[in-house]
């Protein structure tokens, strides 16, 4: 074996001097054999000719020479990758166009799987990702530490629940989010402070120490990445806190940003001893060895006593545990999925069009190569010798694939859906750079091989016996040409009926009626600041004369809600209605509330269905009232006339506060604009008697252009407090256009895909007529010197394209209804097979198709006779 | 030549060539002379193939070659057996006597 490997190395790294010696081992033999027959009586001509023929061709007997000694991979390989750099350099043309097909299907294939593999299979940034878990729904941290103390499937548990906190004391007062902890949160993901250290469990308590652990980006962006930063204090709401640590740059929370870290218990007492504020978000890391199945039997029984325990609060529980890296995951994968089979289609067309290029160059190339095969060149030679450079065409287009995909992930970002975004920048690891090798090279191999096969396959003898240029049309070759087109054509026809059914859909979403209009509507986020606006009044006061500042601008209306359409985060309360029986507790209704003040209705133009709208009488001091949605009224009231009923928060202990509903709105679609409306209650602000609303969106319909403005409201809202932070400035056609990123990423992508498959595709069936035109040209010449008209002509170069074309259409169409239906969960309120649609996408592909058969067709009309006859 | 000669069943050559080096270093041309006198122009060694067999012999270090004069007073390259081409001779020459042993039992027993 060693003998072996070193006889190899030998032979290799001395090359030249193996060959030379075995061209003087072989010439020896020939002379002296001469010699012996010379000696004999023969002739030195006679002589010579007969050795020769004993002997069998020189060439293969070297070659097999070489083969024996082991060194003919490699050589071969070397020679080979010579002849194929010098056959493409001599046809520029045909290799810039096959390393652009290639580049363009490789490029496609290789972006896309850039997000697959961050999004899906790079694993989290945990230690042991797969022992994570994460239980829904979100739970309260009484609940939470009952449950880490009495369940033994798990090594460890913490939960989290993200509050804005203002920071104040440097610059414009700023709101932070604030990750209210249990200390064991960091011990379950597994992560270290990079500084300093993280809250110890003894200062995880009521009154503990109000210490701080930063994020690498606050301590960066706010604290210019002081070194000597550990025992500093910052300010944070109205409390100063130590900072005892800083986390490393690429730590996240596994579903949130946090800015700062500090213990719910030490932040937030009242929350965490409240058993029935169900808003932690918790993490599980189970015992190693331990299968899902049985931790959640454990929870379960835990939710069990639980609700045993605790019936008022905790009778609904049902926890339900979840592989992390599925829970974060979740609407991305099918979307991503049917996105990664979708481009590897276009990559099987791009791959037909290389196959076809290839082998209409072999047909070019055939001469040369019957040439060489007369020359003793055998055919499993030949063969590898238009593999390697089929291999070397595709791993060119790969590099440019790369190139494309590099470009492509760019692009990809800055359309990036929120869906995506918690992943971070998408980057190019090695199994990116793997999977471009390994595409390339297999496009490479199984597509050069097709045309070489078919080719060394009989088609050379019979190219030789014949030796004309009129008629050499291989059968196998014509068949596979056709099954390739054909196949093109209909696997484009899947993409663009898939792409048309996303198509539809979105313009569907789009064109749903939000309830408001989005126009000219700047939106931004407050605050009101720990300890100064406890009482409702005076959060009134600051809202009354906030709203009459801004108002007096030139050009604003003003309004302020709670909860913004579109930005999630909806404050839901149970409801009880006046006049209907009531519910048994905890099963009321729930509906969204929002608080406002101001002309909200108008500033969003929210038609009022009936009764009135707000006005200046809804002061604190007046009844109280109500205007609902038309879900509301559809959805409770039962045809109960909505004007005059009285509802209420269904409250556990208090006499009922009335509220006397006065007007009905029109529906808003606050959760998604492809989500059902549910029902809502609006209330004043004045009237509202929950002093922890202390937040609010303050929203602006303006006539001015709204950069200009921006500037002068936060001074207005300064003026009137310094320390209230301002923050997610958006305008309302961003939060509608950020609600259906994710839909109009989808449909972007497909689009562009089914773009570029029929655009290959048609490429194919041009090549293909013109091919065929090209072939024919002297039958052609002689029909139409037999008086044939321009239209006989086009029919008969276009009707096998024409006709391979309509066969793709019609698989294309079985296809796709087999197929579109895994799109089901993409797409908004359209079938998978969407007659109109399918008949859509066939009718344009069948127009691309003809025009791809015509231009080439065309060409043949200028056939002179003449000219055509006498090339033969 | 004589009217009829035998072409050499498959494997046969790589044993026919180490018998005839195990009695002195050859070169090619005269390995090839050497089996068709001694088997009396019996068998026909295709002389394109004798060299492929010796080559990979070598690889194989049953043989070792060197470049010596030949009796012509030319430059030709020699292959003399090596310790593991002894033994392999050995080998190949039981195989191929119980082999020859075993057929013509066969054939003479039908």
């Amino acid at each position: 074996m060693l003998h072996d490997l070193l006889f190899r190395l030998h032979a290799l790294t001395r090359r030249r001097d193996t060959e030379n010696e075995l061209d003087d081992e072989l010439r020896f033999h020939l002379d002296r054999q001469t010699d012996k027959y010379v000696r004999s009586g023969m002739s030195e001509a006679e002589a010579a000719r007969r050795v020769r023929q004993e002997f069998g061709g020189l060439d293969q007997v070297k070659d097999e020479c070489r083969e024996a000694r082991g060194v003919s991979f490699i050589e071969t390989l070397v020679q080979d990758l010579h002849y194929a750099v010098r056959t493409l350099l001599h046809s520029p043309a045909f290799t810039a166009w096959v390393v652009l097909t290639l580049a363009l299907g490789i490029g496609a294939n290789t972006a896309i799987f850039s997000v697959v593999n961050q999004v899906l299979l790079n694993p989290l940034p945990y230690p042991n990702p797969e022992e994570l878990l994460a239980a829904r729904p979100n739970d309260s941290l009484p609940n939470l530490e009952d449950m880490q103390r009495q369940t033994n499937s798990f090594s460890s548990s913490g939960g989290v629940n993200i509050a804005p906190m203002d920071f104040t004391g440097n610059g414009e007062p700023a709101r932070v989010h604030a990750a209210h902890i249990d200390a064991s949160l960091l011990v379950t993901l597994g992560a270290q402070p990079m500084l300093g250290r993280w809250i110890s469990p003894d200062e995880d308590v009521k009154g503990g120490p109000r210490n701080v652990v930063l994020s690498f980006s606050f301590w960066r962006d706010f604290l210019g990445s002081d070194p000597y930063v550990l025992g500093r204090a910052i300010r944070l709401g109205d409390n100063g806190y130590t900072v005892i640590g800083v986390m490393p740059k690429d730590f996240t929370l596994p579903e949130h940003l946090a800015d700062v870290f500090v213990s719910l218990w030490v932040a937030y007492p009242e929350g965490a001893s409240d058993r029935d504020l169900h808003s932690m978000h918790t993490y599980w890391r189970l015992k190693p060895g331990v299968p899902l199945a049985q931790a959640q039997a454990e929870i379960a029984q835990m939710d069990h006593r639980l609700a045993e325990e605790f019936p008022d609060t905790e009778k609904e529980r049902g926890t339900l545990l979840i592989p992390l890296h599925e829970w974060l995951v979740g609407d991305a994968r099918p979307a991503l999925l049917i996105l990664f089979g979708a481009v590897g289609l276009v990559l099987l067309i791009a791959c037909s069009n290389f196959a076809m290029l290839l082998m209409a160059r072999g047909m070019a190339r055939q001469r040369e190569l019957m040439i060489r095969a007369s020359l003793g060149a055998r055919n499993g030679r030949l063969i590898r010798q238009r593999l390697t450079e089929s291999t070397l065409l595709a791993l060119l287009g790969g590099a440019g694939g790369l190139m494309a995909a590099k470009a492509g992930t760019t692009l990809l970002l800055a359309l990036k859906p929120a869906e995506l975004s918690r992943f971070g920048a998408i980057h190019m690891d090695t199994r990116v750079f793997m999977f471009v090798f390994a595409i390339s090279l297999l496009t490479g191999l199984l597509f050069g091989l097709l045309p070489a096969w078919s080719a060394s396959h009989g088609e050379l003898a019979e190219a030789l016996r014949q030796n004309s240029r009129t008629t050499a049309t291989g059968v196998s070759r014509s068949l596979l040409r056709s099954f390739l087109v054909t196949g093109e054509l209909a696997l484009a026809l899947i993409l663009l009926a898939g792409s048309g059914l996303l198509i539809k859909g979105f313009l569907r979403l789009r064109s749903v009626d939000p309830g408001f209009n989005p126009a000219n509507v700047i939106t931004m986020y407050l605050q009101l600041p720990g300890t100064r606006y406890l009482q409702i009044p005076l959060q009134t006061n600051f809202r009354r004369e906030l709203l009459a500042r801004i108002n007096a601008f030139p050009g604003v209306e003003a309004a302020m809600i709670t909860d913004l359409p579109l930005a999630g985060n909806y404050v839901d309360h149970r409801v009880v209605i006046d006049g209907q029986p009531p519910p048994a507790a905890g099963t009321e209704p729930e509906v969204q509330t929002l608080s406002v003040m101001g002309e909200y209705f108008g500033v969003m133009q929210i038609p009022i269905r009936g009764g009135r709208d707000f006005g200046a009488m809804d002061r604190e001091d007046q009844p109280r009232v109500a205007i609902v949605n038309e879900a509301f009224v559809r959805q409770l009231l039962r045809g109960q006339n909505p004007i005059g009923t009285r509802i209420d928060w269904a409250r556990s202990n208090e006499p009922h506060q009335w509220m006397t509903i006065v007007g009905v709105a029109g529906d808003v679609k606050h959760s998604g604009l492809n989500q059902a409306v549910d029902p809502a209650v609006y209330a004043p602000f004045s009237q509202n008697d929950e002093a922890w609303r202390k937040f609010m969106t303050l929203v602006i319909r303006t006539r001015v252009p709204v950069a200009a403005l921006i500037e002068d409201v936060k001074k207005q809202i300064w003026s009137l407090d310094s320390q209230i932070p301002v923050s997610d400035i958006q305008s309302m056609d961003d939060l509608l256009a950020v609600s259906i990123a994710q839909e109009r990423f989808n449909m972007l992508l497909l689009g562009s895909f089914a773009a570029l498959a029929v655009a290959l595709a048609g490429v194919g069936i041009y090549g293909m007529v013109a091919y065929r035109v090209h072939q024919r040209t002297h039958e052609i010449g002689v029909y139409m010197a037999l008086g044939a008209q321009h239209r006989d002509v086009l029919r008969l170069v276009m009707k096998d394209g024409v006709k391979l074309g309509l066969l793709g259409i019609v698989l294309g169409l079985a296809g796709a209804i087999a197929l579109t239906r895994v799109m089901v969960s993409v797409l908004f309120e359209v079938k998978p097979t969407d007659p109109p649609i399918l008949i859509g996408v066939a009718l344009l592909l069948a127009a691309v198709a003809m025009l791809a058969c015509y231009i080439p067709a065309r060409r043949a009309l200028s056939i002179h006779p003449m000219t055509a006859l006498r090339r033969e | 030549m004589p009217a009829r000669s035998i072409d050499l069943p498959q494997g046969t050559l790589d044993l026919l060539i180490l018998r005839t080096l195990s009695l002195e270093p050859l070169h090619g041309w005269a390995v090839s002379e050497r089996i068709q006198q001694i088997s009396s122009d019996v068998l026909c060694v295709q002389q394109g193939s004798l060299y492929p067999a010796l080559h990979r012999l070598e690889r194989r270090g049953w043989i070792k070659a060197r470049w010596g004069t030949s009796e012509n007073n030319r430059k030709a390259k020699f292959y003399e057996l090596t310790k593991a081409g002894r033994r392999e001779l050995e080998i190949e020459q039981d195989d191929w006597k119980k082999l020859t042993a075993a057929v013509s039992q066969i054939l003479e027993t039908s």
